[in-house]
């Protein structure tokens, strides 16, 4: 009895017990976060997915460090000499490795990492249920700014790009999209987009996506094609249409570049960036929302020096003096350069000139003027429009509909700020014909943005690198543009991994 | 007196022999090898000689039946019930020949005696051997499919801080790589690469799935198998596909208690690299810039830093066991401690491991109970970076200090030294990184003998592990233009726990000539891991520069934490079934529920049958060489779930944070970040295995020998997706490539006597073919680095640009054409590397990149040897690997000119005036002649090297009695003092855990020539 106790007793625990319970014993529930089919319920699901797309405004790929590289030192404005010479090439049109992360794929992802955010808000919210309708419309609304956004600069980048419109699955292999056909999407975001957002914020949501803010890229996405026509009517926005006398410029022209004097009356969308988390850019726990850019452009011996201006920008500042004749205070602000301290008497980052003689670095943005050192944390939020490129894309738009006359008081307008004269006594022969204001124009787009991610959509605009003897002008201010090949280098190859896993994909012309 | 003593030596020397050599599970039966037999004087006589004597088995029980036959007249006798014989020979100078059916042969001469008493050894201890296969045992003779036996004795003379490590070309088929950097793990691959996600067996320590990890006291082990085969590894199912290792540890025996000793202490010396020195390089840095148009720097030429005497050392590791065992009929106990320490040969660098092992067991009646628990301390001092890239990296022009900057410590400098190298020294000052775990793993089980044939065992198994990691970075900077931050603590805490339960029942009987064995069982387990971590930055320091790292102390606190929890419960049964020690078959099921996988797929199967015919045992088989000859065929299916714990589970990420408004507050975000396939199931790996085992030419040659053929399919694999996706977060896991893998191995061990000399000659040969079947996703290869893995052929072949010398005049540059008559390199200037237009479109581009070369072995050798003389024993291990490509990192940095990097010594890049070398000319700032792309880099990685040579001497019996011991030794003992390579980088045996890029030689830490000292002893 007692043995058949022992035998049932085992057989007992083995065959019944544990089956019984098997199902519930193997359904372990994750206890780290919710699951995809647990959010996109509430409001407050949509808020959060909404500025988790504006995060990615932190991603390295994109505005926290990269993108500088491919828009500011790509163009004559600036040039690398890291000596991580794959890093330096990668501004020079000299891609060999198409698979470079931090010259080309790590951009490529993180766009797309940020149209994948978007995507799933345009999916998930038109579901949710919202007390207050509007609030929804704004949040999709933002959704469609930011997808335009990327959209913008990917098209900018590399042109012939497949476009991404629903939330992704991990089998998906996207058809490769025409220029024209990425436009159209763009301006079909940024034309919905701007329907809904609102002209001004309140102050707690002051940094997200403004009407004006969608006008400005709806602008600048039809000058890029050169729809003039369209691109003013998007730009009369700030002149005649609801956003006129909303913008200011700001007296100082620093408090441009400055932490402090954020989001001023100049700002037309700004990238808010923080350092109230020093972690790292991954999707973790106290991710970083700094950017990166001061630690990579400060000088030599400050930071990696990894970008620096082309000398050639202090020469033309210096060519026209202030009413008061004196410096044009924009060099100050702008740049470093080896007579800094005896123009204007400031030393750089408390150092006096240690560089070469002909050397330059980008000033706008650093943060030499509270401190003399710099790390991966700036909070300096970056002005990706201000009201200032907006009067110059107004002024270039008028022009190039042959509304010259019309034009000129933009320009001058951004002139007085900084004190010089008015362009018909300054710059005469500028007013003399259409081709003669646009070569002004470029110039006065120059002094007044350089350094601020604005160049090298204008060299392609202006056409400037769609001849030989275009490419040859701009070669003399960089000789980086030596390696420029005509009908090649206009556009990056695509990442060559994304070409040889997506069948539907074409590497670009010439790579 | 001379004679007893030499006899005795002998004797001592087969024990020797027998413990090291032939089983580990010998410490049991170590006495089965012997022979003693005693010779003493007679009368000499002219005429018939009587020889009178007694026959015994290895446990000195007389035998009856033995055959004594007189070699030269084949007269003979048979002993009888007392193991008694008698015989005449016709002269005293013969040879007396003893036979007995499952022993070895014995032939004894004469030599004038008139008593020779013999001992009778079985036919090969190794084939009597238990091995433990998973919920049992069995005869080795008995093994239907692939089990190796790990030559314990020899593991363990090996200084070696894991178990993996020291197995190293000790087995067939178990590819193992390590590395000299104090505490790491090792890699380890049963039979080729099976999937793309791990190559970790299975370990299983006394019944407890668990890792055998650096934590783990390799001197603990009494066995160790290695299941290599679908039919051996079935019974551990959806984890088993990779292999498994058991290891049983030391149980108490016996008799007495019995106080072991051992120690062994070991120098270690890191081969180093042959740099330029301060002259050298300037010479060479000039030459690149001058070529290059760019203006000199400003070299300091006062200093002579090397780089390498600042950052490596001699190198000490010390490792001392003590134990005290014993036992009765009725238990047994086994109690052991554990000392190991390693001070790296890099600076800042150590591992310390403290040990305590209590295993015990008791029987009364039918109930038997016992445990086995370790709980040891491990504690690893790491190094951020790697000194091993740091001291190529850094310029002999360079000082160590530099007092102008921040911390101290010399780096780059943007005018005199531009490099972004890390000074070690400074690293090892301003950071403390170490990592701590206690780790108590133990089981319990308890057995009842049901019925004579059947018993019914529960087995609860346990681990837990509480880890500690400390990060502190002091303020200073240790490399050119670093970000700057203040003083930094980082700590996590975490715990993990593993809990099994098992509940078998084994029913076993014979019926006359059948022999059956049937198993059946249900096992549970549980793993869970939570870790919490905190950081603070601006430490308080005090007055003498010291920092306070506990997290009360700083600023801008930051905290997290995560949990993790995986269940796998499971169903098992198996057959073993024997007719006549003929005929053998396994068969073995093992049913599987993982919480990793989807819920509608959480099951799998996993069946395998396997059989071997004793072909000697049939009456037609009359080889008389061959003693023992078994033919085993195997065939069956594993399963791999080694997937993250919710891998098949969309999660939302809730990490992000924005700034905004006014007043810039923060705000959350949450998305999905990491794409998943829903539906994942249990990839699965069928194997078909074939096998003979033999022993032949009177028990000295015996033969294993192996061939099988295993496919993986449903591979579970975070396979690159399209990056417009917009996943991050790693690639999501699917089910979706089919691997092959097909493989021969031959292991041969021959032993016999020369003389006085007792040795032995062991080889093991590995040879493995990989092969890509599918990739999944539709897709025909991968990409990674600098290699492709493609349908149908190897996994990571090298895949770059081929180069074809270099140009030395401008007409070969200007002649370099394609088919239309493009110049192919109109940039390149004599001196620059040719590469081949493979596509024939008169550009060097991605395009013309081919396969040149695979970085898998075409085969893998480990040779074991020993010999023993009197009180002496020589061991000796070799082990060699040939017919991979591997890729030469260190060169691809110091034989380039376009960043500064120190230059290896005596290089003689391309002038005008020397253009007879292969280094094309230097140029500065420029990936022209550096590019890391191309053939250049990769090289011949076969060696062969001396893994092991010691000589132990032991203590004669006679000087020990005094002082009260039974046994002492002294080994002397050296590891990996030879290595005869052609490879050009520190060391031809690495460990890259990247699965594509297995060949890439990446400044890993490089194994260490190590000088060992040992003594051991027992009363």
């Amino acid at each position: 009895m007692k043995k058949l106790f022992y035998i049932i007793l085992p057989v007992a625990i083995t065959f019944i017990v544990f089956p019984s319970c098997s199902k519930s014993l193997l359904e372990v529930d994750n206890p780290n976060t919710l699951t995809e089919d647990q959010f996109w319920k509430s409001e407050t699901d949509a808020a959060k997915g909404i500025n988790a797309a504006y995060a990615m405004f932190y991603k390295p790929g994109g505005w926290a460090r990269w993108m500088y590289f491919r828009l500011d030192l790509t163009s004559d404005e600036g040039f690398s000499k890291s000596p991580w010479v794959e890093l330096g090439d990668w501004t020079r049109f000299q891609y060999i490795n198409y698979n470079f992360w931090e010259g080309n794929v790590n951009t490529w992802r993180d766009t797309y990492k940020a149209i994948f955010r978007c995507n799933q808000v345009l999916k998930h919210v038109p579901d949710i249920k919202f007390a207050d309708a509007t609030k929804k419309d704004q949040i999709i609304a933002q959704a469609k700014f930011l997808r335009g956004l990327h959209y913008y600069y990917a098209a900018i980048l590399w042109e012939n790009i497949p476009l991404v419109l629903e939330p992704s699955k991990p089998d998906d292999l996207p058809k490769q999209n025409t220029l024209a056909e990425v436009w159209a999407q763009v301006e079909k975001d940024f034309t919905e987009a701007s329907a809904v957002l609102p002209v001004q914020w309140d102050d707690p949501s002051v940094g997200r996506a403004t009407k004006g803010a969608a006008m400005a890229f709806l602008g600048r996405t039809y000058m890029q094609q050169r729809k003039w026509q369209e691109a003013k009517t998007a730009l009369d926005y700030f002149f005649t249409g609801p956003g006129a006398g909303k913008y200011e410029l700001t007296t100082n022209y620093r408090d441009n570049f400055l932490h402090t004097t954020e989001n001023n009356k100049e700002s037309v969308f700004e990238i808010q960036f923080s350092d109230a988390n020093k972690g790292g850019d991954g999707d973790d726990p106290n991710q970083n929302m700094g950017t990166h850019r001061p630690q990579f452009f400060a000088p030599r011996g400050i930071g990696w020096s990894d970008g620096q201006a082309r000398y050639w920008m202090v020469n033309e500042f210096k060519k026209e003096k202030t009413l008061a004749n004196t410096l044009d205070p924009r060099l100050r602000y702008t740049l470093f350069y080896p007579a800094l301290e005896g123009d204007f008497g400031d030393k750089v980052y408390g150092r006096s000139w240690e560089w070469g003689s002909d050397e330059a670095w980008f000033r706008k943005y650093q943060r030499d003027y509270y401190r003399n050192n710099e790390d991966y944390f700036c909070q300096n939020n970056f002005r990706m429009v201000r009201y200032a490129d907006v009067l110059l894309m107004y002024a270039e738009v008028l022009n190039e509909l042959n509304q010259t006359g019309n034009a000129v008081p933009y320009v001058n307008a951004v002139r007085t700020r900084v004190n010089m004269a008015p362009l018909a006594t300054a710059h005469p022969e500028a007013l003399v014909s259409k081709d003669a204001f646009r070569d002004r124009l470029k110039m006065e787009r120059e002094l007044e943005l350089c350094g601020e991610s604005v160049r090298w959509a204008d060299l392609k605009r202006w056409g400037d690198l769609d001849t030989q003897a275009g490419v040859d002008k701009v070669a003399q201010r960089d000789p980086d543009f030596n390696n420029f090949k005509v009908g090649k280098h206009i556009r990056l190859p695509i990442p060559q991994i994304e070409v040889l896993n997506n069948t539907n994909l074409k590497q670009n012309a010439q790579y | 007196m001379r004679r007893t003593y030499h006899g005795y030596g002998f004797d001592r020397a087969i024990r020797n022999f027998v413990r090291n050599r032939l089983s580990p599970a010998l410490p049991v039966c170590c006495f089965l090898f012997c022979c003693l037999f005693t010779i003493a004087s007679g009368t000499m006589a002219q005429s018939a000689h009587t020889v009178q004597g007694k026959v015994t088995d290895n446990k000195g029980n007389p035998i009856e039946g033995v055959s004594v036959q007189n070699r030269n007249t084949s007269s003979g006798t048979k002993t009888d019930a007392n193991g008694h014989y008698s015989i005449t020979v016709p002269d005293k100078s013969g040879t007396l020949v003893f036979t007995f059916v499952g022993c070895i042969t014995q032939e004894l001469p004469i030599r004038g005696q008139s008593a020779i008493n013999c001992q009778m050894m079985p036919a090969d201890a190794s084939l009597s051997e238990v091995v433990v296969i998973g919920y049992g045992t069995q005869q080795k003779r008995d093994l239907t499919g692939a089990i190796s036996v790990v030559p314990v004795a020899d593991l363990q003379k090996r200084q070696a801080t894991t178990v993996a490590e020291a197995m190293q070309g000790l087995v067939a088929g178990v590819y193992i790589r390590g590395g000299g950097q104090p505490g790491s793990e090792a890699k380890i691959e049963i039979r080729g690469l099976k999937n793309f996600q791990s190559s970790a067996p299975l370990y299983v320590i006394d019944g407890m799935i668990a890792v055998a990890n650096r934590d783990f006291n390799p001197n603990d082990i009494e066995s160790i198998q290695v299941l290599k085969d679908v039919s051996a590894a079935a019974i551990y199912g959806s984890r088993a596909a990779n292999g498994v290792i058991i290891i049983t540890t030391r149980k108490g025996r016996k008799g007495p208690m019995r106080v072991e000793f051992s120690g062994k202490s070991s120098l270690q010396v890191t081969p180093r690299y042959k740099l330029a020195g301060t002259e050298e390089f300037a010479r060479l840095n000039y030459m690149a810039y001058d070529n290059a148009g760019a203006p000199r720097q400003n070299l300091d030429m006062n200093v002579h830093t090397d780089w390498q005497n600042e950052a490596f050392k001699t190198g000490t590791m010390q490792n001392y066991n003590a134990s005290f065992s014993g036992g009765s009929d009725n238990g047994s106990y086994f109690v052991s401690a554990n000392y190991f320490g390693n001070e790296g040969t890099v600076i800042s660098t150590g591992f310390k491991r403290l040990g305590l092992r209590v295993n015990t067991q008791g029987t009364k009646g039918i109930f038997s109970i016992g445990e086995n628990v370790s709980i040891t301390n491990a504690k690893a001092d790491e190094m951020s970076g790697n000194p091993y890239l740091d001291v190529v990296r850094l310029l002999p022009t360079i000082p160590v200090k530099d007092p102008a900057n921040p911390g101290g410590y010399g780096y780059g400098n943007e005018s005199k030294a531009r490099t972004f190298g890390t000074n070690p020294v400074a690293i090892a000052d301003l950071e403390d990184r170490t990592n701590e775990n206690f780790r108590i793993l133990g089981n319990l089980w308890a057995e009842l003998k049901l019925l004579r044939s059947l018993k019914y065992r529960f087995n609860l198994g346990y681990e837990t592990s509480n880890d500690h990691y400390t990060y502190l970075r002091k303020e200073g900077n240790w490399t050119l233009n670093q970000a700057y931050d203040p003083a930094i603590a980082n700590e996590n805490r975490a715990r993990w726990q593993s809990a099994l339960i098992e509940n078998t029942l084994t029913f076993s009987e014979n019926f006359g000539k059948h022999s059956v064995t049937v198993i059946a069982g249900q096992t549970y387990q549980r793993d869970t891991y939570s870790q919490i971590w905190g950081t603070k930055r601006n430490l308080l320091q005090n007055s003498s520069g010291y920092y306070y790292s506990v997290l009360d102390q700083g600023s801008e606190p930051q905290t997290g934490g995560f949990e993790q929890k995986a269940v796998l419960l499971s169903y098992l049964g198996r057959l073993e079934y024997k007719f006549n020690d003929k005929y053998l078959l396994n068969a073995v099921v093992r049913r599987d529920g993982s919480s990793r996988l989807s819920n509608s797929n959480k099951w799998g199967n996993f069946p395998s049958v396997s059989a071997a015919w004793r072909i000697s045992r049939e009456d037609f088989f009359r080889v008389k060489w061959i003693d023992d000859l078994k033919l085993r065929a195997s065939h069956g299916t594993l399963g791999s779930s080694n997937i993250g714990y919710w891998d098949y589970l969309a999660t939302i990420n809730t990490f992000s944070t924005i700034a905004v408004g006014r007043d810039q507050h923060t705000e959350p975000g949450a998305t999905q970040v990491r794409l998943v396939n829903p539906d994942l199931r249990v990839e699965t790996l069928t194997q078909t295995n074939f096998g003979i085992d033999a022993t032949m030419l009177n028990h000295r040659l015996s033969i294993t020998a192996e061939y099988f053929i295993a496919k993986t399919k449903d591979v579970l694999t975070g396979m690159p997706i399209a990056i417009t996706t917009g996943n991050d977060g790693g690639n999501p896991v699917v089910n979706a490539a089919s691997l092959k893998n097909t493989g021969f191995e031959l292991s041969a061990v021959w032993r016999s006597k020369a003389g006085a000399v007792d040795y032995y000659a062991g080889a093991n040969l590995t040879t493995l073919k990989n092969r890509v079947l599918a990739l999944g996703y539709g897709r025909k290869n991968i990409f990674s680095g600098n290699t492709v893995t493609e349908v149908g052929a190897p996994t990571g072949m090298w895949y770059v640009l081929q180069t074809d010398g270099i140009f030395q005049t401008m007409d070969e540059v200007n002649n370099y054409k394609n088919k239309d008559g493009k110049v192919i390199q109109p940039n390149a200037k004599p001196g620059d590397i040719r590469f081949k237009d493979n596509n024939g479109d008169g550009q060097i581009t991605n395009d013309d990149k081919v396969v040149v070369g695979s970085p898998w072995p075409d085969f893998e050798l480990g040779l074991n040897m020993g010999a023993s003389y009197k009180s002496f024993e020589l061991t000796m291990n070799w082990f060699g690997s040939f017919g991979a490509t591997v890729y030469n990192g260190y060169r691809s940095v110091v034989d380039r000119f376009d960043d500064n990097s120190n230059y290896r010594a005596g290089i003689k890049p391309w002038t005008p005036d020397a253009p007879n070398t292969n280094v094309p000319r230097a140029y500065y700032a420029s990936t022209l002649n550096s590019r890391g792309d191309t053939d250049r880099w990769l090289e011949k990685g076969d060696f062969m090297r001396l893994k092991y040579i010691g000589i132990t001497y032991t203590i004669p019996p006679s000087l020990l009695k005094r002082i009260g011991f039974s046994n002492a030794q002294v080994t002397l003992a050296g590891q990996n003092l030879i290595t005869i390579t052609k490879f050009g980088g520190l060391d031809p045996e690495f460990n890259n855990n990247n699965i594509f890029e297995r060949g890439y030689n990446n400044f890993n830490y490089p194994n260490l020539k190590m000088y060992s000292l040992g003594l051991q002893f027992g009363f």
